[in-house]
């Protein structure tokens, strides 16, 4: 699936914006493309819960648990992906040609699975919800 | 392990079971209990919820309170009376299982509840996914005998500040000990979202007494929960903040508030909270 342009990502960022400060309790004017939502905003892991089903609200999409580890695995396998909890170089890759909105000096490692969260911003949240329309729209 | 699977549990019986998909049970509460708050309908709904996923899930994990889009409360439910509890699951997964539910007392509904989320985490730090099992299969089976939750004690609030019609903060001591620890959780004693619900439920019901926008004699009752989001744990012992700001008074007949629980000055819990007035009898 091709990278959501910044077009599209400006289209729905009024929403996600709104739906990730009313998630958090937080002031719609906080919440910029380009904060993390963890260090950034205080999100906790129910957040995150908490968000997508609320994008799925907004938008009227699906979107799967674990969608964005999952969409930036892509075809390597799970076990080379990570091993022991811990992203290997190649799911470092794999990442960071994902996220793209990351900045490189913020893929530290070694990177905990379960620390992936802590790198998400609201442009992830914009391009989850870009993509999701996207396969809603290919599937008819 | 005394107290475990009847001092803090709301399921006698699961009549009808689609794994992961929806299930029936039933509870009697007691008639000796002498106080059963509105929330434990919830935490009955949400325990029939958690039976099903635990056991599509193979007992690897177990829900918590986590979110709930809306609560809607009936008449209360009242002891002696028998509970139909009805879940229908949208989604069961590892990380999280979504469900709407209801209950009905004695064919009355006494509570609706929209969109919940419970966020899973590993069944072993919380009770034996042996003796889950073990209780799942009795469940579905002959049943467990009634009558054995004895009732949860009045919350320990003390108002610490207070704006007339506007503010109220209170802070709830949570006992160190209590029966229903040894029934939630097993293994890892928590102080139930329901009993924090329900503490912040009377803290808002007493405010609104206090206001001079109703009647002497007004009477109130919690009419709806909206997004109600669970961030954390709490302990034994510990102390909890709970604030009610309550709105501008915008209808007649109900007040509506912000309402949220800190512990240690960190925000742990979030809510809406609709009362209604009921006419003096």
């Amino acid at each position: 699936m091709a990278e959501p342009t910044k077009q599209e990502i400006q289209a729905v960022y009024p929403t996600v914006a709104k739906t990730i400060a009313d998630a958090l309790g937080c002031d719609v004017d906080q919440v910029k493309l380009d904060v993390s939502l963890i260090e950034g905003l205080d999100a906790e892991s129910i957040d995150f819960l908490d968000l997508v089903f609320r994008l799925e609200r907004a938008f009227k999409i699906k979107i799967p648990r674990g969608k964005i580890v999952e969409d930036a695995r892509g075809d390597l396998p799970e076990a080379e992906f990570e091993q022991k909890g811990v992203v290997t170089e190649a799911g470092l890759q794999r990442l960071r040609a994902f996220l793209t909105e990351v900045p490189a000096d913020r893929f530290v490692t070694p990177l905990k699975v379960a620390d992936v969260p802590r790198l998400f911003t609201t442009e992830t949240f914009c391009k989850l919800v870009v993509r999701a329309q996207q396969a809603a729209a290919a599937a008819g | 392990m005394s107290g475990h699977f009847s001092a803090y549990s709301f399921v006698d019986r699961i009549t009808e079971l689609q794994p992961g998909k929806h299930a029936k049970g039933e509870f009697l509460v007691p008639a000796h209990v002498v106080r059963f708050p509105a929330t434990l309908l919830a935490e009955a709904a949400g325990q029939l919820a958690a039976w099903n996923a635990m056991a599509y899930l193979d007992y690897k994990v177990r829900p918590v309170a986590g979110l709930a889009a809306e609560i809607r409360f009936g008449p209360d439910a009242r002891p002696g009376q028998r509970l139909d509890i009805e879940v229908s699951i949208e989604t069961c997964e590892l990380d999280a299982v979504s469900y709407s539910a209801w209950v009905d007392a004695d064919g009355i509904r006494v509570l609706e509840l929209d969109h919940s989320v419970g966020p899973m985490l590993p069944m072993e730090e919380f009770d034996s996914p042996d003796a889950v099992r073990e209780r799942f299969e009795l469940l579905c089976g002959a049943g467990a005998p009634s009558g054995r939750f004895e009732g949860v004690p009045e919350p320990d609030v003390e108002i610490v500040e207070r704006v007339p019609e506007q503010r109220v903060v209170a802070m709830l001591r949570v006992p160190a000990e209590a029966a229903f620890f040894a029934d939630h959780f097993a293994r890892r004693p928590v102080y139930p979202g329901t009993l924090l619900l329900d503490a912040h439920i009377g803290v808002s019901l007493m405010f609104a007494a206090e206001s001079k926008r109703w009647p002497p004699g007004t009477r109130f009752a919690a009419s709806r929960i909206l997004g109600m989001k669970m961030r954390s744990f709490t302990s034994p012992g510990e102390v909890l903040e709970l604030w009610v700001d309550v709105d501008p008074p915008a209808d007649p007949t109900k007040s509506t508030a912000n309402t949220g629980v800190r512990k240690n000055g960190k925000p742990i819990a979030t809510g809406g909270i609709e009362i209604i007035a009921r006419s003096a009898d």
